[in-house]
This record gives structure tokens, C-alpha cells and sequence, in this order.
């Protein structure tokens, strides 16, 4: 059984405003809870897979010049830094 | 002008000089004038249009050297970049975003000389079946508008079901490009992983995600995918096609095939009677043309659309994290905020869905829980891959109903989140196998849709259109009431 509480730990560490989005909680539990069938599968010999890709398969590491200033596309920009909010 | 046609009437009508581009152009254009206030398929037009229409016919008639496109109008789901234009993936926190750059599919596009209308709506971040979700309200199925169009690809589906364009581009996460197109009575198809270049699509779930063509035909489809098929350097998980043409002995049938009929997915608890019906009828059609039908069972297949949701919840979490309103975002006055709760207020923006999706690619990985459930999604995906790889040593095709269901109400499936999940549970497969699987327009039962869904091998599209063609040729469906 799932936590509610659990859950709200986990949505402000994803930055989740609760305040707004409280009625969320009890959906992601419902969701979690249909999640459990995965406890009913045998899974005991099976292994993760991943794609594999050689080094030779990369592209060239080469720099590609872009004239355009992609930073003055953002809202808060001064001269060459992303303007944030205070860190405390 | 009949703008219910399909991309080859339409070049052959062009070549011979029937009507000119910017003369079809201008029609479609005067089409989603009078319907999409109706259907709302469009989040924004191309004002350009006609200018481009304008300068495909000059090159035609110059003798220039021309695109295979000839010009054709198409739409664009609105998670596909094209620079200087705004991309919104239908979230109210990108709303004002323009794209910096092109998606790879789009200059392949245009490369081929097209006519790109607009931008279509989805549910927001592609996130969900109905449209529903999207920031900027519904499209409406375009055969009953008081019904769903299916989703994400929503928008895309119902432009081309309604005549608003000839084809549009979709993606396909867990059937967003299917299940639309068996909604809407449209040809969507998900190529094998790697085949499409994803660069320029914005990210939701990377590792099982892609582009798909969604047409009237399924040799329009065959066609599209020529033109946006193959490697690309921006995309390392594109692989070579050898340049395949799609198109070349399409017509060639399915005599002495073999095809299993996926007992999971047509025996399923939430399976109706009409697509029950219609997949029977189905069977029938595939061994009328020659080939074999029988049972085969994937046990694995009941626990994909928790794996699913798990593994995309996982990406979604992470990939969603730049919408932070620093990099990506809105107005919003810093000022009087601290760092975190900043970014936590500009988040508010997202739509409930997105919302808990992202609260669930928190949970579902963390430390705590990730044996529990992302880990094993992981161990589901490779179980399934293993059994799909041993059907496909006996058949050449799997199929299944694209969806349990006909499209429904809106409204009628919103509030129940595990029922709208199991709307994807016959097409989550192909994702997470990485096959490719192509929706084609079966039936229209009491004035809506059916589609069936037929897989093949990874890079058996060419078999898998053959398929398609042999189906499609035994229909015969009314047109769309709009």
C-alpha cells in the first residue's frame, strides 16, 4: 500500500506546487495501485536489456559554429547569464 | 475540387495540370476556415502558406527542379520544432515558445518541396487519448463531434480525416499515432525504433518514442515514410533503412502469410462487441486473401501498460524538468521568490495530467521504489521483447483491434485514470518492443471508426504495407460526414 504522504514528499521533489495540484494525490495513488500487478509477473530470470553502440558508430566530435544568440530567446538574460531567483 | 484525395492523385493531378498548388492550397486553407472552428484540429495556421503554394508552382512551371512532394498541404503535430514558428506541445507553459531550430523531419520535408498548414493540437505533452488534455481545449472527431478524436496525435488524425490538409505527422509514444487513426478512420503508422529521426521532437519519453505519417491511404503512408525515413547524425538512435522504397511492390498481397492473432488483445476484458465483430470479420478478410490465421499468445502482454506507464512516467519526470521558467517558461516576476518555490510556482501552469506524471517519474525510480516498480518495467519490456522475437520466427504479421474500444463521449473516461491507461493495451506493445505496427481504417459502426492494428518484424515496413494494402483493399468505407 502506497503512502499519501510518500507521495507528497516525492511531488515536491519533483517541484510540484501542491497548493494547486492537491487533488492529484489520490489519482497518483489509484495509478500506483494498478502498478502492483507488475508484483504478479515472473520476473526471476530475466535480465535488463540495453541498446549497445560502439564507438565507431558515434558521429565525428566536431564543432559546429551557430550564429545565432539562442540565449536572447529567453525571458530573463543579461548580457551573457540566465537571470535566476535568489538561491537561499 | 475534391480535397478528399489522397498524396499520389493529388501529384499525378498537379503534374498534369488539373489545378495548381496554390489553387489547392487555397482551398484547403478555405476548408479549415469553415470547419476547424468546429473540429479545432489546428493550434496555428502557417500564414505562409499560399506563398509557399505560390513558389512550388512557379518552380513547376519554370521547368526547376522540383520536390516529389509537388506541394501537397500537410499538418504538423505541435510537439515538432520549425524554427521562428511557435511550438506549444498544447502546454499553457510553452504557449509563447518559438523554436530555435527544425526538426530533421521537417527539412526532409521541405527538401521535398511541401506545403506545411499548420500545427495541430495534442494533449499536452502528448500526454494522454483523447485530447482532453490539451491546454487549449479538445478536437472533435470529426465523424461525431460530440465524440473524442483518440490521442495524443488528435489533432493531426482529425486535420486529415476532415480534409484540412492530405497527411499530417504524428508521434507515437504508446498509440498516440494509432490510436487517433482508429479513431478518425486514418492510416497511422509507428516504425520500428530508430527509423524516423526524432530530432526536433520534443522529448516525453525518448526511449520508446516516434514520429509516424498519418494519411488517408496506407500507399500515401508508404510514400511519407520514404521521404522522412533514414539515419541522421542529430539523432543517434536512427538506423540505416538501406533506402528502402516502401512503395515498390506494395500491391504485391499476402498470399501464403502467416499471421497470429494476438489472443490477449482480442479476448481482453475491456474489448466491445463492435471491434470483436470487426476483428473477426477481419480474420476472415486476411484468409480470403491467402493467408493462414491462428491463435498466439503473449502471457506477458496484461502487465505492459503498467510497464509502460512506468518506464514513460520515468522519462517524462526527467525530461520534463527543464520546464523550470528559467530556461523554459512564461512571465512570471522572480522577484520576492526563493530559487525552489519559484520554480515550483511557474510549474502550476502544467495540466493535471502532466502533473501526475511527473509526480509519478519521481516515484515510480526513486530508491525506495524502484525494485518495486521501475526495475521491473525495465524486466516486463525485455520478457515481451523475448516472446514477440519468438512469434515472429513463426509469423510474418501479428494483429489485434488498434483500440478495445470505438472512440466515446467527452467527458466519458476523464475522471478514471486507470481506465483511460488501459485504452492503450493493444498498441503499448510496439513501444516497448520497438516493432512497427501501422493502423488501417476497418469499419465505420453506428457513424464511427474501427481501425485494425497489424505488426511485422522490426524493419519489415515493407512487408508491413503490404499487409495494409491487402486490408485496405477490402473495404469500402462511407466518407466523413463534415
Amino acid at each position: 500500500m502506497v503512502d499519501e504522504e510518500e507521495i507528497i514528499r516525492v511531488a515536491e521533489l519533483m517541484k510540484i506546487d501542491l497548493e494547486e495540484h492537491g487533488e492529484h494525490v489520490s489519482r497518483v495513488k489509484k495509478m500506483l495501485e494498478y502498478f502492483d500487478i507488475l508484483d504478479q509477473i515472473d520476473l526471476s530470470s530475466e535480465e535488463i536489456t540495453a541498446q549497445q553502440k560502439s564507438l565507431n558508430e558515434l558521429r565525428k566530435d566536431e564543432f559546429i559554429p551557430n550564429d545565432k544568440k539562442l540565449i536572447e530567446s529567453l525571458k530573463n538574460f543579461r548580457e551573457h547569464y540566465v537571470r535566476a531567483p535568489k538561491m537561499n | 475540387m475534391n480535397l478528399n484525395t489522397s498524396i499520389l492523385k493529388y501529384i499525378e493531378d498537379v503534374k498534369s495540370g488539373t489545378f495548381t498548388v496554390e489553387e489547392f492550397t487555397t482551398e484547403t486553407l478555405q476548408r479549415i476556415k469553415d470547419v476547424d472552428s468546429d473540429v479545432h484540429a489546428y493550434l496555428s495556421l502557417n500564414d505562409s502558406a499560399i506563398n509557399d503554394a505560390k513558389l512550388i508552382d512557379q518552380k513547376i512551371s519554370s521547368g526547376e527542379k522540383i520536390g516529389q512532394c509537388y506541394g501537397f498541404p500537410i499538418s504538423i503535430k505541435d510537439n515538432i520544432c520549425i524554427t521562428g514558428t511557435k511550438t506549444t506541445c498544447a502546454s499553457k507553459i510553452l504557449e509563447n515558445f518559438i523554436a530555435p531550430y527544425t526538426a530533421t523531419v521537417i527539412n526532409r520535408l521541405q527538401n521535398e518541396d511541401v506545403v506545411i498548414t499548420g500545427k495541430t493540437n495534442l494533449d499536452e505533452f502528448a500526454m494522454g487519448l483523447t485530447t482532453e488534455f490539451s491546454a487549449f481545449g479538445p478536437t472533435k472527431n470529426p465523424w461525431n463531434l460530440d465524440y473524442v478524436p483518440g490521442g495524443s496525435s488528435g489533432g493531426s488524425a482529425a486535420s486529415v480525416a476532415a480534409n484540412e490538409c492530405l497527411a499530417s505527422l504524428g508521434s507515437d509514444t504508446g498509440g498516440s499515432v494509432r490510436n487517433p487513426a482508429s479513431f478518425c478512420s486514418v492510416v497511422g503508422l509507428k516504425p520500428t525504433y530508430g527509423l524516423i529521426s526524432r530530432y526536433g521532437l520534443i522529448s516525453y519519453a525518448n526511449s520508446i518514442e516516434q514520429i509516424g505519417p498519418m494519411t488517408k491511404t496506407v500507399k500515401d503512408s508508404a510514400f511519407l515514410l520514404n521521404v522522412i525515413a533514414g539515419q541522421d547524425a542529430n539523432d543517434d538512435t536512427t538506423i540505416d533503412n538501406n533506402n528502402v522504397d516502401y512503395l515498390e511492390n506494395i500491391e504485391d498481397g499476402i498470399e501464403g502469410k502467416k499471421i497470429g492473432i494476438i489472443k490477449e488483445m482480442t479476448t481482453s476484458e475491456g474489448l466491445s462487441q463492435e471491434v470483436s465483430t470487426a476483428t473477426k470479420d477481419a480474420i476472415c478478410d486476411f484468409e480470403s486473401l491467402g493467408a493462414s490465421c491462428e491463435d498466439v499468445t503473449l502471457p506477458t502482454i496484461p502487465y505492459t501498460v503498467a510497464a509502460y506507464y512506468t518506464i514513460t512516467s520515468t522519462e517524462a519526470g526527467s525530461n520534463l524538468a527543464r520546464y523550470d521558467n528559467i530556461r523554459y517558461g512564461y512571465e512570471l516576476e522572480s522577484e520576492g521568490y526563493e530559487y525552489n518555490s519559484y520554480i515550483s510556482k511557474s510549474r502550476a501552469k502544467f495540466g493535471p495530467e502532466v502533473t501526475r506524471r511527473i509526480i509519478l517519474g519521481g516515484f515510480v525510480p526513486s530508491a525506495g521504489h524502484a525494485g518495486k516498480y521501475f526495475l521491473k518495467a525495465l524486466k516486463v519490456k525485455s520478457k515481451l521483447i523475448s516472446e514477440i522475437n519468438k512469434a515472429f520466427e513463426k509469423f510474418d504479421y501479428l494483429i489485434s483491434p488498434t483500440a478495445p474500444v470505438q472512440p466515446f463521449k467527452f467527458g466519458e473516461k476523464i475522471d478514471d485514470p486507470v481506465t483511460l491507461m488501459l485504452l492503450d493495451y493493444n498498441t503499448v506493445t510496439a513501444n516497448l518492443t520497438g516493432k512497427p505496427a501501422i493502423s488501417v481504417p476497418y469499419r465505420v459502426i453506428n457513424g464511427l471508426p474501427i481501425g485494425m492494428q497489424i505488426m511485422a518484424n522490426s524493419l519489415k515496413e515493407k512487408s508491413l504495407f503490404q499487409s495494409a494494402y491487402a486490408l485496405e483493399s477490402k473495404t469500402n468505407l462511407p466518407e466523413v460526414p463534415l
